[in-house]
């Protein structure tokens, strides 16, 4: 089987990765989001004989390289040669696009050229003379629409002929003076145009043509090479393509004229995002019930009556029920968040809504000193904070990128929520004022944080805006359910290995020495007992509260199961009857409830998540509620809200930024969230006397 | 002038871009060149949102002050 090298290049948005999707079928991102392909991302396709493998440059508009993106685009083609280059033009931009063909010319490598979003170029009237384009430059030119996938299966055996019968562009002419300095600079047969101006411009020996050029064209050097290359790029424009001006009006530009309206455009957004956190809450909140029963309820007893069948011992037993069910079970009720928040944002990202976000909230988000992009992962940082840590990634500067990924921590997220609904509810009068305030005190700490930053470590200017709004457009259901795919795989992988690592490790704390009845007496306990002095100031100093505390560190909605554990550790669990046809019924009646419900509240104008349902616990609330006064509850809410107790959140930070960062910020969170636990225990105390 | 002086709807001619900053080139290769026509859609914050042929360009403010229009 032989195989061969594709390089897919092209500007930012023309829909090289969704042809590249289309072609390998692979779970890869793309996006509307300009640059969103920093990493270099590979697909391989079998097709006759051959294995096909295609790479995904980043998205440029010139190979005069800038920034790391373009850098990665420039290098790749310049050292590891690819055997093709697949170029792909979107055909409504044609005439900015051809300024990157000429230039991959230049490298007289086998090409192809791919007009994509035909549809959308007919629609503004453009025409494009396909034939005489071929003829012009010696290639082959093929249509696509990356949108549905038309025309992309015609690329494969092109490829495959183009690369067999070795077919070269026709070389490229520049002006007469220009042709003349560069064959004077050859020394070999083979050397590339792109060789030779490379050559012209930066070898010191060529300094004496350097002069010639100045004084021929009254410019310099680079100057005359880039007009040449447009010139180039205009003529070929000005000969394939031809313009009937349509009077019909441009979609985007009538959607723009509501969604970026100056006045209405920003209440406008915080009506699309309260709608995208209320379905993704509401929406998914029965799914996540009927996976907490169907684990609890169905999975756990069915494996625990098997391997009780089987004769393991009792540890073996635990161990699996605890650490696994217990852990890694209570992370899993989290999916269908996940996959209804990264739907409803691959669909705003997609549709081309997202950059526009980036633009419209500049205004402001540029007086706190921060790009306006970089309130895109802040955004999804209310979903999770791990993606928006990830996402941090498109930010053009690292001063941005550092800035943002400090303050993404306190962006609140639905871990937090669950736990702040228990406590909120036990303890006082109206829960949803409580969680509210603390999503704002999040927020505020995020810009004492940012501005702590600025001040100090990240001086500096703001980074110039530039960037290009694509047109809307409508993404296809497979697109989405494809990335949606792709990251809840991801987070399954996670879960079955970091989080069940640590979940065992937990539960060892939990049961070590050997033979612990109490888990006061094991060693996590002693380590709750030896922290426990440090919570006092924040009227937290009950073992069993520092103790749930350590195993939070996974995840902060473990804080629940760890305390229900620790409290009630003494209390007998009846072993119920489990007949697993029966349960196995019931399981089923419950998805079709919680598929209705689920239905329903897309309906309902208010948020449904934030009321909270009575649970089976009540012995665990009474004991809590005995233990803790209002002051302390409070205190331990606003802890936890700013301490960065989360396992994902670090591990991310540690590989985007590095360990030194990731450890300095968990010492700074851990700090800032003990300090206004402090505040708060003592403004508690005030206001309620106690 | 220069591009920022423009008004929102007004349509114009680009004659010249100045200033030395590297990030000129990009936004000349994105289709901000000489010659090119170039209409100014709307003023947000500190940016101009313009439209080149059939794609939409955000630039800041102090790009746009270096970019000589008629």
């Amino acid at each position: 089987m032989k195989s061969i090298r594709v390089a897919l290049a092209g500007n930012p948005n023309v829909g090289k990765t969704s042809i590249l999707n289309h072609l390998a079928g692979t779970n890869l991102k793309v996006g509307n989001w300009p640059g969103v392909t920093v990493e270099k991302r590979e697909g391989k396709v079998r097709f006759w004989d051959y294995e096909i493998e295609l790479v995904d440059l980043p998205g440029i508009y010139t190979l005069e390289p800038l920034s790391d993106d373009e850098w990665v685009a420039y290098n790749y083609l310049t050292r590891e040669k690819p055997d093709l280059i697949l170029n792909v033009i979107e055909a409504p931009n044609m005439e900015r696009d051809l300024l990157l063909t000429v230039e991959l010319l230049e490298h007289e490598l086998p090409t192809i050229i791919v007009l994509n979003m035909m549809d959308e170029a007919q629609k503004l009237g453009i025409e494009i003379k396909d034939r005489e384009l071929s003829e012009l430059l010696g290639l082959r030119v093929l249509r696509t629409n990356g949108r549905t996938g038309e025309g992309v299966r015609a690329i494969l055996p092109n490829l495959v002929e183009v690369y067999n019968l070795k077919e070269k562009p026709r070389s490229l002419k520049y002006s007469r003076e220009l042709e003349d300095i560069l064959e004077k600079l050859r020394e070999r047969e083979n050397q590339t145009k792109a060789e030779l101006i490379k050559k012209l411009l930066e070898d010191e020996g060529c300094r004496i043509y350097r002069e010639s050029i100045r004084k021929t064209f009254r410019k310099e050097s680079q100057e005359v090479i880039r007009d040449e290359r447009y010139a180039k790029a205009h003529g070929l424009y000005r000969e394939v393509v031809q313009r009937k001006h349509l009077t019909a009006r441009d979609i985007t530009d009538s959607i723009d004229k509501v969604l970026l309206h100056p006045v209405f455009g920003i209440p406008l957004f915080f009506l699309i995002m309260f709608f995208v956190f209320k379905l993704s809450f509401d929406f998914s909140a029965p799914f996540m019930d009927w996976i907490d029963q169907f684990i609890n309820g169905f999975a756990a007893p069915l494996l625990s009556e098997m391997l009780a069948s089987l004769g393991v011992s009792l540890w073996v037993e635990r161990l699996f029920s605890e650490a696994l069910v217990g852990g890694v079970g209570f992370v899993l009720t989290f999916i269908p968040l996940i996959g209804v928040i990264y739907f409803l944002l691959a669909l705003l990202e997609f549709s081309g809504y997202l950059p526009r976000v980036a633009f419209l909230m500049d205004r402001f988000m540029h007086r706190l000193g921060l790009h306006g992009k970089s309130l895109v992962p802040l955004l999804l940082g209310f979903g999770c904070n791990v993606p928006a840590i990830v996402a941090t990634r498109t930010l053009e500067s690292r001063r941005d990128k550092l800035l943002v990924i400090a303050m993404i921590p306190f962006m609140s997220c639905p871990a937090r929520l669950v736990v702040f609904s228990f406590f909120a509810v036990l303890f006082f009068k109206n829960p949803a004022l409580v969680i509210f305030s603390l999503y704002l005190l999040g927020l505020l700490v995020a810009l004492l944080t940012a501005l702590l930053l600025k001040g100090t470590l990240f001086k500096g200017g703001l980074y110039h805006f530039v960037m290009e709004l694509p047109p809307y457009r409508l993404p296809t259901l497979r697109l989405l359910f494809r990335v949606v795919w792709a990251y809840i795989k991801d987070f399954l992988y996670r879960a079955g290995t970091l989080i069940l690592a640590a979940s065992i490790l937990i539960w060892l704390l939990l049961n070590l020495p050997p033979g612990v009845k109490n888990p006061s007496e094991s060693l996590a306990g002693h380590v709750g007992r030896a922290i426990a002095p440090i919570f006092k100031p924040l009227g937290l100093d009950d073992w069993r509260m520092s103790t749930s505390l350590i195993p939070a560190f996974l995840a902060r909605e473990i804080v629940l199961s760890s305390m229900g554990t620790i409290y009630t550790a003494e209390m007998y669990k009846e072993k119920e009857e489990f007949h697993p046809f029966e349960a196995l019924k019931e399981q089923a009646v419950g998805l079709l409830s919680a598929s209705r419900d689920a239905v329903i509240n897309l309906f309902k104008p208010i948020p449904t998540a934030f009321s909270v349902e009575e649970e089976s616990e009540e012995s665990l609330r009474s004991l809590v509620s005995k233990s803790l006064s209002p002051a302390s509850a409070l205190a331990f809410m606003v802890f936890l809200l700013l301490y960065t107790s989360c396992l994902g959140t670090v591990a991310v930070m540690w590989r985007e930024v590095g360990k030194k960062f990731a450890f300095i910020f968990l010492a700074y969170s851990l700090f800032l969230g003990w300090l206004m636990g402090f505040f708060a225990y003592r403004l508690g105390s005030w206001l309620w006397n106690t | 002038m220069n591009l920022e002086e423009v008004k929102p709807g007004q349509e114009v001619t680009i004659l010249e871009l100045m200033g030395k900053e590297d990030v000129l080139k990009k936004v000349e290769a994105m289709g901000l060149r000489r010659g090119r026509k170039v209409s100014l859609l709307q003023k947000v914050g500190r940016n101009l949102l313009l439209k080149v042929d059939n794609s939409r360009v955000v630039i800041s403010r102090d790009l746009a002050r270096s970019i000589e229009v008629q």
